[in-house]
């Protein structure tokens, strides 16, 4: 049954992640001030734990999902390289030269 | 948050330069400027960043981590009004004109009284009120003893007029010795606790109370 989560994509890219944070602050900021103003009106705490909370609820809806809007800027991975037959030898020996690198 | 945590890291860096020259006895090559836009950092390193441009590296690939960050920004949020309605209200006065009578006084047992009026006011975060009823008087073994005789417990949302009408005190109003008797003064005040959400504990006393001679005999058994 953990093969049906683990197949959901749920990547965003750099720009959608960024994208996403300022989303999810800007939502729970701008509750956290309409709740904190609409008890201090009515002079009950409660209603602000509720507005904010809702607030918390609607940014979980906007930002935990991957949506579209947060996968426009796609890394651009290299295409594809047809794997010759010489391919693993030249791994351990890349490892090498880039540890006389460091 | 990020960025503050980066200056710290590169103002590290930079002491560590200084103590490999002190060190070491030679001229440590300084980093050349680098190139905007150029990466630096490598794949091993804990850190890749992009020389010259601002940004805050975030780690919000995977659900769960984005989750995590929205809670926590959310719980430092609720926190932080928390505070602001603390501030708000801890500093009200909370005196409020109270209204005793005293019926009748019966030494033996117990005392009927007609109660306090009282006009409460709850504020933005007041959770109940604890009222109590207490008695002070003075006897010639101690200057001061306090009494309480009756209290009660207001929740939220009851009518905050109270009326109390012929209670009888809930304890017994008893003294170390023979205090009682011919007493010249006794002092009836009638305070309560505020207990709040957020914040200090006050305890106010109402602002009317009401002074009382005690009769001079025991009253006696009545018997039926």
């Amino acid at each position: 049954m953990l093969s049906i989560f683990k197949s959901i994509p749920t990547h965003m890219d750099y720009k959608g992640q960024k994208l996403a944070e300022q989303i999810f602050q800007g939502i729970i900021l701008i509750s956290a001030v309409i709740g904190f103003v609409y008890g201090l009106l009515i002079q009950q705490f409660g209603w602000t734990v509720y507005i904010v909370l809702a607030g918390f609820a609607v940014s979980c809806l906007l930002t935990l999902p991957p949506w579209p809007i947060y996968r426009r800027n796609p890394l651009p991975w290299q295409p594809v390289v047809a794997e010759p037959s010489g391919e693993p030898i030249q791994k351990p020996q890349d490892n090498t030269k880039r540890k006389k690198h460091k | 948050m990020v960025l503050v945590w980066e200056k710290m890291l590169s103002s590290l860096t930079c002491c560590c330069r200084s103590i490999r020259k002190r060190v070491t006895g030679k001229l440590v090559p300084k980093a050349s400027p680098a190139v905007y836009g150029e990466r630096q950092g490598t794949p091993w390193t804990g850190r890749q960043s992009i020389a010259r441009q601002h940004r805050a590296l975030l780690n919000m690939n995977t659900v769960l981590s984005r989750a995590n960050s929205l809670f926590a920004f959310s719980l430092s949020v609720m926190a932080a009004l928390t505070f602001g309605c603390f501030v708000t209200t801890a500093f009200k006065d909370r005196r409020v004109p109270v209204d005793i009578h005293v019926s009748k006084v019966m030494l033996k047992n117990v005392d009927d009284f007609t109660g306090p009026r009282e006009r409460s006011d709850l504020g933005f975060i007041t959770f109940d009120l604890f009222l109590y009823l207490s008695a002070e008087y003075a006897t010639k073994s101690n200057s001061l003893n306090q009494v309480v005789l009756w209290d009660r417990i207001v929740l939220r949302g009851d009518n905050t007029k109270l009326n109390l009408r012929d209670m009888k005190s809930k304890y017994f109003f008893f003294d170390d010795g023979n205090g009682l008797r011919a007493n010249k003064n006794i002092t009836l005040t009638l305070s309560w606790n505020v207990v709040p959400n957020a914040g200090i504990l006050p305890l106010v006393a109402g602002s009317g109370h009401m002074s009382l001679p005690f009769p001079d005999q025991y009253e006696a058994t009545k018997s039926y």
